[in-house]
């Protein structure tokens, strides 16, 4: 950054802060996104544990209706074809929750890949910025202070 | 209120991109450009990158409790 005279001093003035705003806006985007990322693990643990109460409802369905149809068919001439259904429901219903619960985990596998290239970022490189713009902030003021004291 | 993580991390990311914009007014010296092509460029890329798929993530983990639901 170039400056001189009084017009300089404004300019340089706006360069500090502008920059500091820059920096501070860094600072903030790393600790949100770090959030951000916690919060994504917790939506996805909680959509596998919704889906894994939801398999546990059904199997249990399942195998209740299960039952009940055994029981149906071991008496005498019954009409079962309601139990029968019960099965088959209950049978669709955790099929397709399973289903879900692949894809979900297959999601989230590919997910991890992105979002670990990302996490360095935000541990590694971000913080060699945030330190450079420091670092430049600094210089910036330093010559500001001189730059005061020779006027 | 709560609000998904990508919208959040969107959000960030358009404000960093615009104090940037406000200091690069003012910053436009050779430092200034290393900066950019260095530390600037590959975080809003890397950034778009994670928020587009967190996004998608986001939109699957919705629709898979949605579809679901008994």
């Amino acid at each position: 950054m170039a400056w001189g005279g009084s017009e300089g001093t404004n300019r340089v003035h706006a360069d500090i802060d502008a920059l500091k705003g820059f920096h501070e806006a860094l600072v903030r985007f790393r600790h949100v996104q770090r959030s951000v990322a916690e919060r994504s693990d917790d939506e996805i643990e909680m959509t596998r544990a919704s889906l894994a109460a939801k398999a546990s409802h059904w199997q249990a369905r399942l195998e209740q209706s299960q039952a009940e149809f055994d029981a149906c068919r071991a008496g005498p001439g019954a009409d079962c074809s309601g139990y029968a259904r019960a099965v088959e429901e209950a049978g669709d219903w955790l099929d397709h929750i399973r289903r879900w619960q692949q894809r979900v985990d297959e999601a989230a596998g590919e997910f991890r890949g992105t979002a670990g290239a990302f996490w360095d970022l935000l541990q590694d490189d971000l913080p060699r910025a945030e330190s450079l713009l420091q670092a430049l902030i600094a210089d910036l003021e330093a010559a500001r202070r001189v730059q005061a004291g020779a006027s | 209120m709560h609000t998904r993580p990508d919208r959040d991390g969107q959000e960030q990311l358009r404000l960093a991109g615009a104090a940037w914009e406000e200091a690069a007014q003012y910053w436009q010296d050779e430092v200034a450009r290393r900066f950019e092509t260095g530390h600037w460029t590959p975080l809003v890329q890397q950034s778009r990158t994670y928020l587009e798929a967190l996004r998608d993530l986001m939109d699957l983990l919705e629709t898979a409790d949605r579809d679901t639901e008994f």
